[in-house]
């Protein structure tokens, strides 16, 4: 396997100005993940405008984002042990066994365990990204507009079928985002579409706008009603290392969790927060023989730790060979390369293997630099759990104000940024995800794009979306992943229902209900 | 039916209803889109209907199974949540002509105070803040700020 754009990636990440880069983002990402509030996406999506103003190339702003990416799968543990508050969706599982043992005095060595199994999983995940995302740009070579256009709708299916518990409200989330992406002039035709005349809204919504209204606005508000809930950080740490014999129990549970994150991050639109509860479920099935999991057991730390960063460089084998992003993180760093004219694709890999090489290469070295500032400062993050909201909040809104202000220089899309964060709060409220909306809207114009040179390749004929035996499969896999799902729980229904009617004449108990 | 499963149902119904009523404004400006030539079959407004139509079919399916929904703020707690988007507003609305400095001071004295902090705090924390990132923004990362007309 030709692995010459990774060695090509180092010498693009070991420059100077890259290092640097990638170590800013390092400690950034890990303090956005530990503050509760913020998350990976609202850390990207705040220091997006200003690399981006700071004049970075392309290459250097992957990194930095990819380090904060990083950082805060790291870093969203120290809130889940210490506050029992998960700093993003991925480290909601880490907080089920991570903070009963901070309970039981052992924080120091939970967060030890889980900066090693994050370690773990970072570079099982990056190992398969250099692997995997030649053999996928390979294959994705000979796609066409209508297999681009068919593989965009099977990541629509997936997204709707495994992420969270409410599949309709994750597909209004990507319609929503498709129907933001029509806004603007029409390139093929020549039309404004919902411009409603303002000159403005001619290039469509700006990508920045979108992500930081939806993320970082919505989520001022969001912090405001949820404060003094009474969480209280746990100071004391006790010792900061682990036991051998602990490593020797979870080295079973990291490589089967990083190899199920890193799987489940390789299918597009999934995230970390079902990686880790995939991990943690399939570890507890193999391994809870005493009933510790929920109680404090290292395994029970180590699987979703594990499976939440493999799965973060495992999202980015589709963003970047198929331009597919395969969480709403990688959807907002698809969104970044956009901003550089850069489109992602097969293609990406041998035009510009700086990027891609680049990004895969400080994985490696991101994963070595948080580990090495993880265990010695995780103090220092630990007391970034202490800044009050007054203090922190208004910082995020003149963030959000400024990096809006510095890519426009208008008072227009600051107050479209506004308008869209107030929608995304209201959306909030009714239980909507925000990351399926960035999905749409990243996926929207190229999805449009592929549809209507497809079509205009076969000549209005809507058979060209199903003539290639890769539309087929594609497909196939689409309408199997949406309907999966629904037979799988049906049946298992019928298995209760089934076992609860046969029960008493087996075990000739009287039935209880 | 619990107090939960009530708020989803309402909010999931008035949440519908919006979207559904968004996705008819939507298809019909979307279906009366003008354009003078096309080159591809499909043209600007096939997309923008079928979004809308599909959005109609997804309120459907929404309606008779709304999920989880977390109840709105009431009392004060909506008046200090309601007070945010204010202050961002006027904030922003000054922007220009008051320039950064006074306007980040006021946004970021408003967040504060509506966040609990004593109006000490806040002022200290919101000079903070204005000079924070004004030395970060303009300074270290030249980025083009407005001074106003007060300072320009």
């Amino acid at each position: 396997m030709n692995l010459d754009y990774l060695w090509h990636g180092f010498t693009v990440a070991l420059t100077g100005q890259n290092l640097l880069v990638g170590l800013i983002g390092c400690f950034i990402g890990t303090l956005v993940g530990a503050l509760p509030a913020i998350g990976p996406i609202n850390g990207i999506a705040l220091l997006l405008p200003i690399a981006y103003t700071m004049g970075l190339p392309a290459e250097s702003t992957m990194i930095l984002l990819s380090a904060i990416y990083c950082g805060a799968e790291y870093g969203g543990r120290i809130s889940s042990i210490l506050l029992n508050v998960p700093g993003d969706a991925g480290a909601v599982m880490t907080a089920l066994d991570g903070y009963p043992m901070a309970r039981q005095g052992r924080a120091g060595e939970a967060l030890t365990l889980s900066g090693i199994s994050s370690f773990v999983g970072g570079i099982f995940g990056s190992i398969g990204l250099a692997r995997f995302a030649p053999v996928l740009a390979r294959l994705a070579i000979g796609f066409g507009p209508a297999e681009y256009f068919v593989l965009m709708v099977f990541a629509f299916a997936t997204l709707g079928s495994m992420v969270g518990s409410q599949p309709v409200k994750t597909l209004i989330g990507c319609t929503l985002g498709l129907m933001l992406a029509t806004v603007g002039l029409d390139a093929t035709s020549g039309a404004y579409r919902f411009t409603f005349n303002q000159p403005e809204l001619g290039d469509g919504i700006e990508f920045v706008v979108l992500v930081i209204g939806l993320f970082s606005i919505s989520e001022a508000l969001v912090i405001l009603e949820h404060q003094g809930r009474g969480f209280t950080v746990i100071r004391e740490l006790g010792r900061m290392t682990v036991r051998a014999a602990d490593v020797a129990r979870c080295t079973g549970t990291m490589l089967r969790s990083s190899v199920i994150g890193f799987v489940v991050g390789v299918l597009p639109g999934t995230g970390a927060s079902v990686s880790s509860a995939i991990a943690y479920t399939t570890e507890k099935r193999l391994s809870d023989t005493e009933d510790t999991f929920g109680k404090g057991d290292v395994r029970g730390l180590a699987a979703p730790e594990a499976a939440n960063n493999a799965t973060a460089c495992g999202a980015f084998v589709p963003m970047l060979t198929l331009g597919i992003p395969g969480s709403g993180t990688t959807a907002v760093m698809l969104g970044a390369l956009m901003l550089y004219n850069i489109q992602p694709g097969p293609m990406l890999l041998t035009e510009r293997p700086e990027i891609v090489g680049g990004l895969v290469a400080s994985l490696f070295i991101g994963n070595f630099l948080l580990l090495l500032l993880n265990l010695p400062l995780v103090n220092i993050f630990a007391r970034v759990l202490t800044v009050p909201n007054w203090l922190l909040v208004p910082g995020i809104l003149v963030l959000s104000i400024v990096g809006v202000y510095s890519t426009h220089a208008s008072v227009f899309a600051i107050f479209l940024m506004l308008g869209i964060g107030m929608v995304g709060w209201l959306l909030r409220k009714a239980g909507f995800d925000m990351a399926p909306i960035i999905l749409g809207f990243v996926l929207g114009h190229v999805m449009e794009i592929n549809l209507r040179n497809a079509l205009a390749i076969s000549g209005g004929e809507l058979s060209i979306l199903f003539s290639s035996t890769i539309c087929i499969v594609l497909w196939v896999m689409a309408a199997a992943v949406a309907v999966l799902p629904t037979m799988l729980s049906w049946r298992s229904r019928r298995l209760k229902m089934a076992r609860a009617t046969r029960m008493p004449a087996i075990d000739g108990a009287p039935r209880l209900d | 039916m619990s107090d939960n499963a009530r708020t989803a149902l309402v909010i999931g119904r008035i949440s519908a209803l919006c979207l559904f009523g968004l996705a008819v404004t939507y298809g019909v400006g979307g279906a009366s889109i003008e354009y003078a030539f096309s080159s591809d079959p499909l043209g600007p407004r096939v997309v923008p209907v079928a979004l809308a139509l599909i959005l109609g079919l997804l309120c459907v399916f929404y309606v008779r199974s709304p999920g989880t929904a977390e109840a709105f703020p009431s009392g004060r707690l909506l008046w200090r949540v309601l007070a945010i988007p204010l202050v961002l507003v006027f904030c922003v609305a000054v922007f220009e002509t008051a320039g950064f400095a006074i306007s980040i001071f006021l946004l970021t004295l408003g967040t504060g105070l509506i966040f609990g902090a004593p109006l000490g705090y806040a002022a200290a924390g919101a000079a903070g803040h204005a000079a924070l990132w004004w030395f970060i923004f303009s300074y270290l990362l030249q980025v083009y700020l407005p001074t106003g007309t007060l300072f320009g």
